[in-house]
């Protein structure tokens, strides 16, 4: 069958391939596949429909124009959108990382100002306590002068009565002891004694 | 049942008139499946990647991811292999790679794959080689000789090595052409091939009698078309990628001809 076709195609090869279709056609029934082959090879090159080379020509130029549309349509449109994707990738990756450094940077500072706020604020809380302390017993010591200074005062004023009072106390103990012996005397000799006598007895008591 | 080589044919959808090249003959310019695979592969790249580089997010979404990966994957493979210059010929190589993969990979799809045709390898090669040569020209001059002529090397082995140099030098289009395009039509003739046995031995099950011994061959064959398939996948891939980096290895040749990066 396959020597049929192609003998055939040699001579109608201007109007293409409408007669060997209709040979395969025909001869198409039964036929197994190892026989075919067989007869294709046995006729040698021309037994591949590749070597047909009436239809080279628009294969090659049909080719040639499919090619270079996609090469033009690569090179102009398709490559630089790859390339600029994988730029714009490059550079938004490297803006949002040094965004993130300089962000982390900022948050160093503000905790480095937070830390030494929190430092001054404790300084500042211990000043106030020791001025506190040092005014509280400055303010105490001052009261207990001053209260120091007031007992001392009313112990001496109260010493100075109790002298007075002693002395008074001693002046009037003489008289009574007068008083008393002259009555005394008195009563023993039953005769009154005279304020001189009771003065000079006192004298010699 | 059909002829495993029938996938391959080509046939005209759409005649469009012919025109000549003076110096090169009439071109049939006719829309054919072939050419109708091809515009699928380039139109299926492009919609992708006009969706997926539309929004151009900063936090990508699902395609651009997918787009993403790609771009990433072919465009650290040819600054890893040509160096800082890379960059200039990575639409080139990233063209090649998705065209390639996208037609091999609609031909698991479709019925037809546009690069189990020579000719299309063969103009993706040819065009591969050219800029291999016009930038190793432009850059090189004169110096391009040194391309056959490895530094370092006593000159008695100079006589030995510099043919073979030369010689592989001429014969890496053929290999870029005939590397996708053998492994293309290979696996898929023996997707065809064992798809047919599926067929085949199921026809002879249905006759009753010892044609049913049939039955495990029909199923022993059809696991074979899923595992196959799978490692078509995979070649579709590895193809394009290969086609890829030889590209890159070729132009890191003539790019940084005689100092390595």
């Amino acid at each position: 069958m396959a020597t049929e076709t192609h003998s055939a195609s040699p001579v109608d090869a201007s109007d293409g391939v409408p007669a060997a279709e209709a040979a395969h056609a025909a001869s198409d029934h039964g036929v197994p596949a190892g026989t075919t082959e067989a007869a294709g090879h046995g006729e040698g090159g021309g037994g591949l429909p590749q070597f047909q080379f009436e239809y080279w020509g628009g294969q090659i130029v049909w080719l040639l124009i499919l090619f270079a549309i996609l090469y033009v349509l690569f090179a102009r449109v398709f490559v630089p959108r790859f390339r600029a994707v994988a730029d714009t990738r490059a550079q938004t990756i490297a803006d949002a990382l040094s965004e993130a450094r300089r962000v982390q940077a900022e948050a160093d500072a503000k905790a480095e100002a937070v830390k030494s706020d929190i430092d001054k604020a404790r300084a500042d809380a211990r000043k106030l306590v020791a001025d506190a302390r040092a005014k509280a017993s400055d303010e105490m010591a001052k009261t207990q002068a001053a209260q120091d200074a007031e007992l001392s005062a009313q112990i001496d004023k109260a010493e100075v009565r109790i002298r007075g009072l002693r002395d008074q106390a001693m002046t009037n103990v003489g008289g009574i002891a007068a008083e008393t012996a002259s009555s005394i005397v008195a009563k023993l000799t039953g005769k009154p004694v005279t304020a001189a006598e009771a003065k000079a007895a006192e004298g010699v008591a | 049942m059909a002829d495993p080589m029938h996938q391959f044919e080509i046939h005209k959808i759409v005649d469009l008139p012919d025109f000549a090249i003076p110096g090169v003959g009439v071109i049939d310019m006719a829309f054919t499946n072939s050419t109708l695979a091809m515009t699928l592969a380039a139109a299926g790249i492009a919609g992708f990647f006009a969706l997926a580089t539309s929004k151009g997010a900063v936090v990508p979404g699902r395609l651009q991811m997918v787009g993403e990966a790609a771009f990433n994957y072919i465009d650290n493979l040819t600054t890893s292999i040509i160096g800082h210059e890379g960059r200039k010929f990575f639409p080139f190589i990233f063209t090649l790679f998705l065209f390639i993969l996208a037609m091999n990979l609609l031909g698991l799809f479709l019925v037809f794959t546009a690069t189990s045709q020579l000719a299309v390898t063969a103009t993706l090669a040819a065009m591969t080689i050219l800029l291999v040569l016009i930038i190793g020209f432009v850059r090189n001059g004169a110096n391009m000789y040194k391309l056959f002529v490895p530094a370092g090397v006593p000159w008695y082995m100079l006589i030995l090595v510099t043919p073979i140099e030369f010689i592989s030098f001429l014969l890496r289009p053929v290999t870029l052409a005939l590397r996708l395009f053998g492994n293309m039509l290979g696996g898929h003739v023996a997707l065809k091939v064992f798809a047919g046995f599926v067929v085949s031995l199921g026809m002879l099950a249905a006759g009753g009698g010892l044609g049913l011994l049939g039955i495990p061959g029909a199923m022993l064959s059809l696991g074979g078309v899923v595992a196959l398939t799978a490692l078509e996948f995979l070649v579709a891939f590895l193809q394009a990628f290969v086609f890829a980096v030889l590209a890159c290895v070729y132009l890191n040749d003539v790019v940084n001809l005689g100092h390595h990066h």
